[in-house]
């Protein structure tokens, strides 16, 4: 056991090492490819990019008002702690981010598999491996979106929701969280399992949470101006999400559907897709209420499925964890079908939309095709682990895959 | 009307016939009828008859420039005259003064500015139309403008429609060093009173509105989106005092541009019809929209201030009207001898002695050095002179070199001055000949201070780059401010700026903290605001370098996109103000973005397929979590439960068993 522990160590120095060290070096090879990844659709929104956060850092240097105009929509502490970095220092901070996230990574596959001896399970090195080398985390993270910090706040909310079991710590991961993206609040609930429905632990979770949330609020909104509370950086951050003032073409549903709809109707549909965000939440985690983590990760997916800006940040993190579910493969009903339909919605889409924005040989519903490509292989790969978890809670934990079964 | 060509009628009479009294008499009979009949025609007839009298008495038979001195001498006589026996038709005459001046250009250009200015009648600040005790005449100046300008309290207000391309490295310096012409659409800004910006903007929105209506132009369109208060440029001079009539209130200066609006002559038409000669006598009869818009470039310029004395405490307005033109004079003169083209006559053809020629081969010359040209040719109508009412007499006036010759055609006579400059003061037809052997020798006015162009960068749809190149020509350091309005689908990243000198040669480097001192910003809010920047260069002697910036490019809503879309976004013209070493004004060319589309036939097909592909994954989980799991075996017996048929057997059991028949 303590061989085993002490080469779970080396690994994991390896794996955050090797992790690190392939972020700086491809951003030390290729010095444009950051500019270039920032202007691709597929990992930078108007909400995330790196470009957003710069023109934030240059007017908050220059005393110019941040938050007036509609380019910046980075929150206020976030500025202030990359005011106080320098330019040349923010790419190995994103680095040191993706490291963490591979850290807590495989600290939380190991403590899963070592309370669930004797299940199929994947190496630690290799649930890390995956993430340090996955193409999506990486370009996420040379194209310095600050996708990858929420990355890391939500990362360290399931290692110390998970591992630690520690109330506190995690309510504080959840709020810094909500704070860079206001949507993630919804995965409190997931979270509420983690506590074993135990109440007391339930309302600290959720008071640390909020109380945590407002002091991150109330400092961001007294910052710079001598302790007035100053809110016009809840309408250009949260208000501007929520409202999707910002119509940029992503892979998400929302873009085209806003585009073409009609004048009177945007409203009312802005705010039917903002349930549809976060309304299937609490039923999955009632669902599978016995099951915190995998709650957790499909609402995580759900919620990159439905974002108003979805990167494939975003969704390099929900992949992550999937290698955490291997006791679910054995079950999956169609991952082929999944794994195809994404890789052709990945690979299509920078060539869809180079043929609409800069050829002019194609127009927007290539895009938007393929964009729909996206969102259906995440459908599918959702529907598909929500099967398989079920079979597996119906076989108790010793797997029978030749058992038909159905649902009614 | 009637009143005002009574006393044109009545002054011309007076300044034509100095010593004829039996004529005077005649002259006021025929201004009796005048007034009957209210017509500048009945006029004109009342007037050559005066004419044929007073001509032979001037003996202008005139070659050259010889008969200057008697001209000048006979004005002296008649101003005596004035003075002695018509002091009370004198104190009528209006504060209107008309003004052309012509300016050969390089490359057969010719400049024609045409300048009108009037004043109002004094009034007292503070009191409407509506007062009862105010007394409100209006005499040269348009009517239209004082309630417009009373209700929107409007202290100050500047229009410009400009068209057309003015080629400053050839050209050198624009008229007026600029300050009347704007960039290519339309351009308005006005100094505003009142208590707050919203209310500033509200009267502001209604002043658009009426000068909508007023020039038939689209000013109507101008928006919150479109409209800023510039904090550096536009401002008027330190020396200009702008009254406050409300000491509680704040003036606020406001801007807005239509780039490149069509300006035509349903914007010409109104702009004459503002003037008391409405195109019919003196200057403005020149103006035929026909010829105006046929320029290379044209501009169209109005400025109404407020003067006020502080001592009486009473105001008046003065407004100022310009048109300027540049014509190419062989091209507009070729057009209307052939309005369909034809070939030249081989006797009057003139090869380019640079390249080959011979009896086959001819490559046409390009400039004729020779000219000679009565401009009644140019702009198709002549001066009818009748704007006596006028405090001043009309002017025409030439800036030419010794090459050329300036001459006043008046009936046959052609008159020839020293100073280039003829009071027209007779009400006859009036036509001006300008003639040179050598069309090129020009007179040289400053060099341009600075040279500015713009343009766009960047190849794709989605983003691109803005870049402004400064150009000093001069050995003295050149302080200008930069105002620029870019609309909000721009998303401007200003933290990109750079300056940009590596492809000038031998300039010395410069860096944006070396040449920028101030600067001012407000970013663009979607919808409801424009990018709005505004900083104060240095350009150093010699030097050229190109600042830039990046920016993205939004995609609009379905209904935000004009119907030619695919045709691209008219970005307004920046705009230059050197203020030292020489007072400037250049404008860039407006530019031309075009932004992403969607598919424009999609709505219906898109809310469809969206909706689908969400019912579809929604539904999937959605099953998935309510529904129970079951094996297959056991799913087949309940669902063989619930067909009818089942429902049906189990129905009939219950009924049997009700009625006591056992099965």
């Amino acid at each position: 056991m303590e061989s085993f522990r002490q080469e779970g160590r080396w690994s994991l120095l390896a794996v955050v090492c090797l992790a690190v060290t392939v972020r700086c070096a491809v951003t030390a090879m290729f010095p444009s490819l950051q500019q270039q990844l920032d202007q691709q659709v597929e990992f930078s929104t108007p909400m995330t990019s790196y470009k957003s956060l710069r023109e934030g850092l240059f007017l908050l240097r220059h005393g110019l008002p941040v938050y007036s105009g509609g380019v910046v929509h980075q929150p206020p502490l976030l500025l202030s702690v990359f005011s106080r970095v320098p330019n040349c220092c923010h790419r190995y901070l994103y680095a040191v981010a993706d490291g963490v996230v591979a850290c807590q990574l495989m600290l939380v596959s190991r403590a899963l598999f070592s309370r669930t001896p004797g299940q199929r399970r994947v190496p630690t090195w290799v649930v890390g491996l995956l993430f340090a080398l996955n193409p999506l985390a990486l370009l996420s993270c040379v194209s310095q979106s600050t996708v990858s910090l929420t990355n890391v706040a939500l990362s360290s909310c399931v290692y110390c929701a998970v591992v630690l079991r520690n109330t506190w710590l995690s309510g504080v991961a959840l709020a810094f969280a909500s704070y860079l993206n206001v949507y993630n609040a919804v995965l409190a609930i997931p979270l509420f399992n983690a506590f074993n429905g135990a109440r007391r632990e339930v309302c600290l979770f959720t008071s640390v949470f909020a109380l945590c949330l407002a002091l991150l609020l109330l400092l961001s909104g007294s910052q710079g101006n001598g302790g007035a509370f100053d809110g016009s950086f809840l309408q250009a951050t949260y208000g501007a999400m929520i409202r999707f003032e910002s119509v940029a073409p992503n892979l998400g549903l929302w873009w085209y559907f806003f585009i073409e709809m009609f004048q009177e109707f945007i409203p009312f549909f802005k705010g039917v897709f903002n349930v549809f965000h976060v309304g299937v939440t609490p039923a999955i985690a009632w669902r599978f209420r016995g099951q915190p983590l995998y709650s957790f990760v499909i609402s995580l997916l759900w919620l990159t499925l439905t974002k108003p800006y979805p990167t494939l940040g975003d969704t390099a993190l929900c992949f992550a964890y999937l290698p955490l579910f291997a006791p679910l493969f054995g079950y999956l009903k169609y991952p082929l079908f999944s794994t195809l339909l994404f890789l052709h919605g990945v690979m299509l889409s920078p060539i869809f939309y180079h043929l609409w924005i800069d050829l002019g040989s194609g127009n927007s519903n290539f895009f938007y095709a393929v964009s729909l490509v996206y969102a259906l292989a995440l459908g599918s790969i959702i529907a598909d682990f929500v099967w398989a978890m079920l079979r597996m809670e119906y076989d108790g934990g010793s797997p029978n895959y030749k058992r038909r079964l159905t649902q009614i | 009307m009637a009143l005002s060509c009574f006393l044109r009628s009545v002054s011309g009479t007076n300044i034509d016939v100095n010593e004829y009294d039996l004529v005077n008499s005649a002259m006021q009979d025929d201004a009796d009828d005048v007034i009957v009949t209210g017509s500048c025609k009945t006029n004109f007839t009342a007037q050559s008859t005066t004419e044929a009298v007073a001509s032979p008495s001037a003996t202008r038979n005139v070659e050259e420039n010889t008969v200057a001195d008697a001209h000048t001498v006979e004005d002296v006589q008649f101003q005596d005259f004035v003075e002695e026996t018509m002091l009370v038709l004198d104190e009528l005459k209006y504060p209107y003064q008309e003004d052309l001046r012509l300016k050969p250009l390089p490359g057969n250009h010719l400049l024609s500015s045409f300048s009108f200015d009037m004043k109002s009648e004094s009034f007292t600040p503070g009191k409407t139309d509506l007062d009862i005790d105010q007394y409100s005449h209006y005499t040269v100046f348009p009517k239209p403008f004082k309630p417009l300008l009373e209700r929107t309290a409007t202290r100050q207000l500047h229009l410009r429609f400009t068209r057309g391309f003015w080629d400053a490295e050839s050209w050198d310096t624009l008229p007026y060093d600029g300050f009347k012409s704007g960039g290519s659409g339309v351009e308005l800004w006005a100094i505003i009173e009142s208590d707050s910006q919203e209310n500033a903007y509200r009267q502001w929105k209604s002043l658009a509105n009426s000068l909508s209506g007023l020039f038939c132009a689209s000013i109507n369109f101008i928006d919150s989106t479109k409209t800023t208060y510039p904090v550096y440029a536009f401002h008027p001079a330190a020396s200009e005092e702008l009254p406050l009539f409300d000491q509680d209130k704040q003036l606020y200066l406001i801007r807005a541009a239509l780039a490149n609006e069509p300006v035509c002559t349903e914007n010409l038409t109104p702009l004459i019809k503002l003037l008391p000669t409405k195109g019919k006598s003196g200057l403005s009869s020149y103006l035929d929209g026909h010829k105006v818009f046929d320029s290379i470039w044209h501009s169209l310029s109005i400025d109404i201030e407020t003067q006020c004395d502080d001592l009486y405490g009473e105001c008046r307005y003065s407004m100022e009207a310009m048109v300027d033109m540049v014509i190419n004079v062989p091209n507009t003169i070729e057009r209307v001898e052939n309005p369909i083209p034809k070939p030249v006559e081989a006797d009057k053809l003139r090869c380019d002695q640079t390249k080959h020629f011979d009896a086959f081969v001819c490559f046409p010359s390009s400039d004729n050095a020779e000219t000679d040209f009565l401009f009644s040719k140019i702009f198709g109508k002549s001066i009818r002179g009748c704007d006596n009412f006028a405090s001043s007499p009309s002017r025409v006036c030439a800036n030419i070199t010794d090459d050329w010759s300036f001459t006043l055609k008046v009936g046959d006579d052609y008159l020839g001055l020293d100073s280039n400059c003829f009071e027209l003061n007779e009400g006859v037809e009036y036509d001006i000949n300008l003639s040179s052997a050598n069309t090129s020798s020009v007179t040289v006015l400053d060099e341009v201070p600075l040279y500015v162009s713009r343009s766009l960068t960047g190849y794709g749809q989605d983003h691109g780059g803005l870049r402004t190149v400064f150009h000093n020509p001069r050995s003295q350091p050149v302080r200008a401010i930069y105002f620029e309005t870019l609309p909000w689908f721009m998303r401007v990243y200003l933290s990109t700026l750079q300056v940009d000198n590596t492809h000038s040669n031998g300039s010395p480097n410069v860096t944006v903290e070396d040449i920028m001192q101030s600067m001012h910003y407000v970013p663009a809010i979607d919808r409801s605001r424009p990018t709005h920047l505004e900083y104060i260069i240095e350009i150093p002697a010699f030097t050229s370098f190109a600042v830039s910036y990046q920016y993205d490019k939004t995609l609009l809503q379905f209904a935000e996109y004009p119907p030619d879309a695919n045709h691209g976004f008219e970005i307004e013209s920046a705009v230059i103000t050197v203020v030292s070493p020489t007072d400037y004004q250049i404008r860039t060319a407006t530019l031309l973005l075009s932004l992403s589309t969607p598919d424009f036939s999609m709505p219906y097909n898109v809310i469809i397929i969206t909706s689908t592909v969400m019912g579809l994954i929604f539904g999937m989980i959605f099953n998935l979590l309510v529904k129970r799991v079951v094996t297959v075996e056991e799913a087949d017996k309940v669902l063989a439960e619930r067909t009818i048929k089942a429902k049906l057997l189990r129905l009939k059991q219950k009924i049997l068993s009700r009625i006591g028949i056992a099965t």
